[in-house]
């Protein structure tokens, strides 16, 4: 017993070495509560939720922006961004008059800002400098994740209701030309070689993945059921999966495009962030209102933080490289 | 509380994980999960409202009844009523119906340059407090469903509909939800739209239903209680609603009609509607006391409205 006891201090010991050392002093983790509109603030380090701030109505995703100076919340129900301290998650702005965003993203060349408005089926292109609308237009059903090609010429979003993806033309700012997929396409994912886009088949169990110049289908791997959104390892080969229904999460090796291995994690999965490290894997619990860190060398759960209603999108600074 | 809350988060992840996900998958509608999650706590509410309600409301009527009958089966339809309504069954159908609506005016109104405004554009401070927020959307909801309740009482053909509602001579805490389905549709359309507009978010609108819900149930209880003098122009208490509901006063007059209010009495002050007679009247429609039949079961009353709306009943 008494052995077991420092075992367990160690164990604790280490575990925070780890978090003041991959987590930089006063850094937070901010995750967005899409049920009650709220962000948690979250320390890493006591992995306790320090606080819940009112943000917006329906917020559900959030990125960096590409100066990485901002964080940008995107309030589907307020039809607004609300930009965020990276690191403290302290509100410095709210811009109005951007109609439903749901999912967004920087073209690579950061000219345009595509929000994908999930409820009203359309997509929307804002002028990345000014946010300022360039274009509106009407998709298939229920748009959804987001990639872009490496020369920013085209935008790829899913359209989870019409089982399909469409590429849209940043130029010419229209619909270039759509594929059909698996049922309910949810995320989207552009290899680091620009060559393959990997897309989770949330109505199936499997990551479909696209050779999207020759607009064929190059294979599909089975992961596990509602297989829903990606992360980036942050080694340039890997990326993880999560499989929101099956409750686990696939590391998916974008090389030999093979499942390397799928371990459990509970509450619905959604989500994800890797510690620089890469030692840690933090994800939204969607349905238990939880943040579950995930120890990714036993692929043991270390911690559960309670966090607002129905939390989705999440973010801390120290992550691991986006490819 | 917060024990209180992660039981319920858990109760809720159990429930949605082993039943609701599995059949949403079935049935192809994953994109609906996060509906489907929602709407499982809507359901969760409404058990827990419905177990609430009969324990302290049922209380309340025992120990302070209006009326006391010795044939209750009157009641039972209304318990059905409230069955259907409160644990989602019909709610979940008309938003089915009204969704493509609702979802479609507002996408035309964006690709014609309109968002539609909400209340913390004009009051920015509400972005940083949700209570505030939610009391100022409860506050400009209650005041639509007045309109939506004059109008019910002031259109023939609504009133066809709505007259269901009032036909019930003994009433309880059951009867809120005793409506005609088409009645139920054109309310909550009207308020869909209405909360479309002045921006309420989906959580906040299930908030102000369960509040709204709440406070309902207590005004249509068979109990005599008031709220006293300055009481009773804050909340609608069941002498109030009563009186809306009172055979000769509750649908008659030049308003047709008085005390249409939900939440707030204010409405009624501020428009000329409010009834200060201090009784608790029998309730029901002067043309019941003449044998119009308005039907005992549930299929009768709905069809019983189909047949007044058409002029034929």
């Amino acid at each position: 017993m008494k052995y077991l006891g420092k075992t367990i201090l160690l164990a604790a010991m280490a575990w925070g070495a780890t978090a003041h050392a991959v987590f930089a002093p006063g850094e937070k983790v901010i995750v967005l509560n899409s049920g009650d509109g709220s962000i948690s603030i979250v320390d890493p380090v006591t992995r306790k939720e320090e606080k819940r701030v009112p943000v917006g109505k329906e917020p559900h995703h959030l990125m960096a922006t590409p100066d990485n100076k901002e964080l940008i919340v995107a309030n589907a129900a307020s039809n607004d961004l609300v930009f965020l301290d990276p690191k403290t998650g302290d509100i410095l702005r709210r811009v109005a008059d951007i109609s439903d965003p749901y999912q967004i993203g920087y073209s690579p060349d950061r000219k345009w800002f595509v929000s994908a408005s999930n409820r009203l089926d359309r997509v929307d292109i804002y002028h990345g400098a000014t946010l300022k609308l360039a274009r509106r237009l009407p998709t298939g059903k229920v748009p959804s994740h987001i990639a872009f090609s490496a020369d920013s010429k085209l935008a790829f979003v899913t359209l989870q209701e019409s089982s399909e993806f469409i590429a849209i033309d940043l130029e010419k700012q229209e619909i270039a030309w759509k594929m059909a997929t698996g049922k309910q396409p949810a995320g989207i994912w552009m290899t680091p070689d620009d060559r393959h886009l990997l897309i989770g088949i949330t109505g199936e169990s499997h990551l479909e993945i696209y050779d999207w110049r020759a607009r064929k289908l190059v294979k599909r791997i089975l992961t596990g059921l509602g297989a829903h959104n990606f992360v980036a390892k942050g080694d340039g080969r890997h990326v993880f999966l999560s499989n929101r229904m099956a409750n686990t999460i696939s590391l998916v090796d974008q090389q030999t495009l093979e499942v390397k291995e799928t371990f459990p994690v509970p509450g619905g999965p959604d989500c994800m962030e890797i510690t620089k490290d890469g030692r840690q894997l933090w994800t939204t619990s969607r349905w238990i209102r939880m943040v579950t860190v995930v120890d990714l060398e036993t692929k043991k759960v270390l911690h559960q933080i309670p966090v607002g209603k129905s939390p989705h999108g999440l973010y801390f600074q120290s992550h691991a490289p986006r490819r | 509380m917060d024990a209180l809350v992660a039981l319920w988060a858990q109760a809720q992840a159990a429930l949605f994980e082993s039943v609701v996900q599995p059949a949403v998958f079935h049935l192809g509608l994953v994109s609906w999960l996060e509906a489907a999650f929602d709407a499982t706590e809507i359901f969760m509410i409404g058990a827990a409202e419905i177990v609430v309600l009969a324990a302290v409301l049922g209380a309340l009527e025992k120990w302070r009844p209006v009326e006391v009958w010795a044939d209750r089966r009157p009641v039972r339809v209304d318990i059905a009523y409230t069955l259907l309504v409160r644990l989602g069954v019909l709610p979940l159908a008309i938003f089915f119906l009204l969704l493509p609506v609702v979802d479609g005016l507002d996408g035309w109104l964006r690709m014609h340059d309109f968002i539609p405004p909400k209340l913390e554009d004009a009051f920015p401070a509400l972005f940083d407090h949700p209570v505030a927020s939610f009391l100022a959307y409860l506050v400009v909801i209650d005041f639509v469903l007045y309109w939506v309740h004059r109008a019910q009482h002031a259109f023939g053909w609504w009133w066809a509909l709505h007259a269901l509602h009032h036909s019930q001579r003994e009433m309880t805490f059951w009867t809120d939800d005793r409506n005609h389905l088409l009645d139920m549709v054109i309310t909550d359309l009207v308020l869909a739209v209405a909360a479309l507009l002045v921006g309420v978010a989906p959580g906040q609108f299930v908030a102000i239903v369960a509040v709204t819900r709440a406070v309902e149930s207590l005004s249509h209880a068979n109990v005599r209680l008031a709220f006293g003098r300055v009481g009773e122009r804050l909340l609608v208490s069941p002498r109030f609603h009563r009186v809306h509901h009172a055979i000769g006063l509750g649908h008659e007059g030049a308003r047709q009609g008085c005390n249409f209010a939900v939440l707030f009495p204010v409405w009624d002050h501020l428009f000329g509607t409010a009834n200060p007679v201090r009784e608790f009247p029998a309730t029901g429609i002067r043309d019941q006391l003449h044998g119009r039949d308005y039907g005992e079961g549930f299929w009768r009353q709905q069809w019983l409205g189909l047949k007044r709306l058409a002029g034929r009943a």
